[in-house]
């Protein structure tokens, strides 16, 4: 029905994932950092919703399954910022290379 | 070609640009909204992909929660705004690497993988279709859903909130 | 009435073993006593042996021993063992050591560390009595490395000079070449025999059962040892040098412990030396050799305590060239004598070396009129060294020439006369330049000799004198006594040629004669002749062949492991620690704390391990 094959969504999927880890281990701001694991995440429910759709044995279980991985996002994405927020108060910065108490 | 691959097309690449203007833009607040259009994208690829619901959630928690949240926090925290030129330029080479071999490998995966499968009713009454699934099937790790999203919210209040001792200073 | 003293022998070497543990463990507290406890014990410990000669003078050979260790079938013996030999040794020993521990009483009476000394002393002495008692090789061997320990110790007591560290360590390193040797040869012995007591090996070897070669290659091992410890050609340089002790120190190592120890060995195993002709002429001939060449380097030194220390050399090669000769009895005479005024003339030199405050004898003279009775009981010891008739000396050398007359060593024989007109001369010349020579003299308040000084001198110079008495020509008693034990034969006495004495005589004259003339009537310095002086005055330049065969090359090779080590050694050391602290450093800079520095390692990892996984086939 649909003419579009699963290997181009799998190929975004993976393009977008790549742009995402890129961002997530190169940049300095910490917002922009989270945000890229975002998109990560995101990349991924592509796949999951195309696999529902165009996978091996496709059925709606992929569907549900990106609305649990929004849902965990939503809330990594909540604590994150409270961490931030909570470490901003402390170190009064954002730039993640400063940030290195794990060394101690 | 017919319509739907130009859709596809279109959607795929207002996503690709969306991801690379973030890479490549100065302010962190035009990075965060070239990523919206990267989330509403996506979210016309999940309609594509015969999921409404999701897609519509998509719109809701990326476009709108997530990023309003990510914004508040930019405005919470005295950043600069201009990302400082990148110093650590052997990780980023490093990086960039392993991304590109991270990339082939999965292309080279990807192009070997074949389905020839389709599913042919997810489109009928998708939000029926899930909410069954979800409360019949998946029931137990929905509720495990509400109670992480409960502690979410309140280990994210009682790291963000001041300590008493600061309040009181601040009073 | 000996049966029940002789198991109580053990004492003789506890004594001064005692005396040694009680200075060592309360040496501060009993530093002012120590002199009197060192000298008391000891004397204790004559007392006992004087008992023991007394109640033992029948007996052939007894043995008290229990056993030390057991393993196996091998069972190790310790105790006493009582023969003539052994008696008149412990005498020798306990004697000469009292007189050493009551003259250094007031010789070291401004040390600082006179308790150690005396427990040195101590430890000396037991280590010597307990080798005179051994039963067996075993225990000998212990009580032999002990001595040599003893005399290292004493040799280097004023060890913050350096000359008296290298002369401590040259004895110790010198007496050690031989050691390997004696042990070497200890345990071929047992190989062979099964056995280290003496009686057994006594057995073994008039049984026959030996190999001739293997009786010569034991005895020539154990001989070895003997040479080292007695200062036997080639390895003698170290004695010389050990006049770096105290001079009461070294008149017990020349007369008594130390040097008398190798000749008791040769003695003690005589019956094995003379089961093989081969041995006894290397015994004969080092010593005869070694008789000359030390009198001959004895002419040009200096040094009163070096030409002494020479001298002794000389005398200790008379020893073994009776030995070799297969004159048990006059070997063990001449060690006796020789012990007596050897002691004697060390302890009077010490006395001049206190008066002159010099070692030189260029430095002295006219010692005589200021040190009367020095001079005296100097002169007594000169005689009798130099076999002036009726003295001690006369007699022991006589019986040593006879024996090599009898033994058909002609050559030998006219070396050993040649040494008594060298030692005369020598010993003169010492006497005259020091005695009679035309010094200042020196300034300073006459002082009387102390009693402690007065005493073992005197005490000394009667049997220095009469001790020769023992074994004559026509009285050989001690012969008999010495010999008969061990070989179960009749000493034949030494019947002379009617030559013999008057021939010994004239040489030991003709020295005496020269020496006048030469240093008392015309004063002719010896330089006169300036490259044989120089090269005796040197000792024959053994120090400096040994210097440069077997020093430098030995340091050569020192210096070329030293540089190995230090540029290739420490090179890979160096290299591979300063590679870890690289390693380190930089590994350290990787823990930097960032997040996103660890995420991109980890990342990188993961993604060569998935391309590594797809390369070689796996899941895709």
């Amino acid at each position: 029905m649909t003419s579009v094959p699963l290997n181009a969504y799998l190929m975004l999927a993976l393009i977008l994932f790549c742009i995402g880890l890129f961002g997530a281990l190169t940049k300095r701001n910490t917002v922009i950092v989270l945000i890229s694991i975002e998109l990560m995440l995101n990349a991924v429910n592509i796949n999951l919703v195309a696999f529902s759709k165009l996978g091996m044995h496709p059925s709606i279980t992929g569907q549900v399954f990106t609305l649990f991985t929004i849902t965990v996002a939503a809330a990594e994405a909540a604590v994150a910022l409270a961490i931030l927020m909570a470490l901003f108060r402390n170190r009064s910065t954002v730039q993640i290379d400063e940030m290195d108490g794990m060394k101690h | 070609m017919n319509g739907e691959v130009l859709v596809f097309l279109i959607l795929a690449s207002l996503a690709v640009i969306g991801g690379l203007l973030m890479l490549n833009l100065k302010k962190v607040v035009h990075m965060l909204l070239s990523l919206v259009l990267t989330f509403l994208s996506i979210a016309g690829l999940f309609i594509m992909l015969s999921a409404e619901f999701v897609a519509v959630v998509q719109v809701l928690i990326y476009s709108g929660a997530v990023t309003i949240m990510m914004i508040f926090g930019i405005m919470l925290t005295r950043h600069q705004d201009e990302q400082r030129v990148q110093k650590n330029r052997v990780r980023t080479w490093v990086v960039l690497i392993g991304i590109l071999v991270f990339f082939y490998t999965m292309y080279e995966a990807i192009t070997r993988f074949v389905s020839v499968e389709q599913a042919s009713e997810l489109h009928i009454e998708n939000t029926k279709q899930i909410g069954m699934a979800l409360y019949a099937k998946y029931v137990i790790p929905f509720e495990l859903t509400s109670v992480l999203l409960l502690v979410a919210l309140i280990g994210a209040i009682v790291l963000a909130k001041r300590e008493e001792e600061e309040e009181v200073k601040q009073e | 009435m000996c049966d029940k003293l002789l198991p109580y022998a053990w004492l003789i070497p506890v004594f001064p073993f005692v005396s040694f543990i009680m200075l060592l463990a309360f040496r501060h507290r009993l530093q002012a006593y120590s002199s009197y406890i060192g000298s008391a014990l000891t004397g204790l410990s004559l007392v006992a042996a004087i008992v023991v000669w007394v109640t033992g003078w029948s007996v052939q050979s007894v043995q008290h021993t229990g056993v030390w260790l057991a393993f196996e079938s091998v069972e190790l013996q310790m105790g006493t063992w009582i023969t003539p030999l052994n008696l008149v040794m412990l005498n020798i020993v306990a004697f000469i050591s009292v007189c050493v521990h009551i003259y250094s009483h007031t010789y070291m009476k401004d040390e600082r560390r006179r308790s150690t000394y005396f427990a040195w002393l101590g430890l000396f002495t037991a280590a010597m009595l307990g080798l005179c008692l051994s039963p067996n090789l075993l225990q000998f061997y212990m009580c032999w490395e002990l001595v040599g320990l003893g005399s290292f110790l004493l040799i280097g007591f004023h060890f913050e000079e350096d000359k008296a560290k290298a002369a401590a360590k040259k004895a110790f390193i010198m007496t050690r070449i031989g050691d390997i040797g004696l042990l070497a040869g200890l345990i071929l012995l047992y190989w062979q025999t099964g056995s280290l007591q003496f009686t057994d090996i006594y057995t073994v070897i008039s049984s026959g059962e030996l190999e001739a070669f293997h009786v010569t290659l034991i005895s020539l091992l154990i001989f070895a040892g003997a040479v080292g410890k007695s200062g036997q050609l080639p390895l003698h340089t170290w004695l010389p040098d050990a006049m770096e002790g105290p001079t009461p120190v070294s008149a017990l190592i020349h007369a008594a412990t130390m040097v008398a120890a190798g000749v008791y060995l040769v003695a003690v195993l005589h019956p094995l030396f003379m089961a093989s002709d081969t041995a006894l002429t290397v015994v004969a001939v080092t010593g005869g050799v070694t008789a000359t060449v030390a009198a001959v380097i004895a002419i040009a030194q200096t040094d009163i305590k070096r030409i002494l220390a020479y001298s002794t050399i000389s005398q200790l090669g008379y020893m073994m060239l009776a030995l070799g000769s297969a004159a048990l009895a006059a070997g063990v005479f001449h060690l006796m004598t020789h012990a007596f005024f050897k002691a004697l003339l060390f302890l009077t030199a010490g006395v001049v070396i206190h008066h002159f405050k010099t070692r030189n004898i260029h430095q002295m003279g006219h010692a005589f009129s200021e040190l009367r009775f020095t001079g005296m009981t100097f002169l007594i010891g000169t005689l009798a060294i130099s076999g002036f008739p009726l003295f001690s000396g006369f007699f022991s050398k006589e019986a040593v020439l006879s024996a090599v007359w009898h033994d058909e060593r002609y050559l030998l024989f006219s070396l050993a006369l040649l040494t008594t007109f060298l030692t005369a001369f020598y010993m003169f010349r010492l006497f005259f330049i020091v005695f009679m020579g035309q010094g200042k003299p020196t300034s300073g308040p006459k002082k009387a000799l102390s009693m402690a000084l007065r005493l073992p001198i005197a005490a000394l110079s009667v049997p220095a004198i009469g001790a020769g008495f023992l074994y004559t020509p026509w009285f050989s008693a001690f012969g008999n006594w010495i010999t008969q034990w061990q070989t179960a034969q009749i000493d034949p006495g030494h019947e002379v040629p009617w030559w013999m004495m008057p021939s010994a005589i004239m040489c030991s004259l003709a020295g005496i004669m020269l020496a006048w003339v030469m240093y008392q009537k015309l004063r002719v310095p010896l330089r006169e002749l300036p490259y044989l002086h120089a090269f005796t005055l040197r000792g024959f330049y053994m120090d400096e062949l040994y210097h440069y065969t077997i020093k430098q090359p030995l340091q050569f090779m020192s210096t070329t492991t030293v540089y190995i080590e230090k540029f290739v050694v420490e090179t890979v050391m160096e290299s591979s620690s300063s590679f870890v602290k690289w390693v380190g450093k930089y590994g350290a800079r990787l823990q930097s704390g960032q997040v996103q520095t660890y995420g991109a390692v980890g990342f990188v990892g993961l993604s060569i391990l998935v391309f590594i996984l797809f390369w070689t086939g796996g899941y895709f």
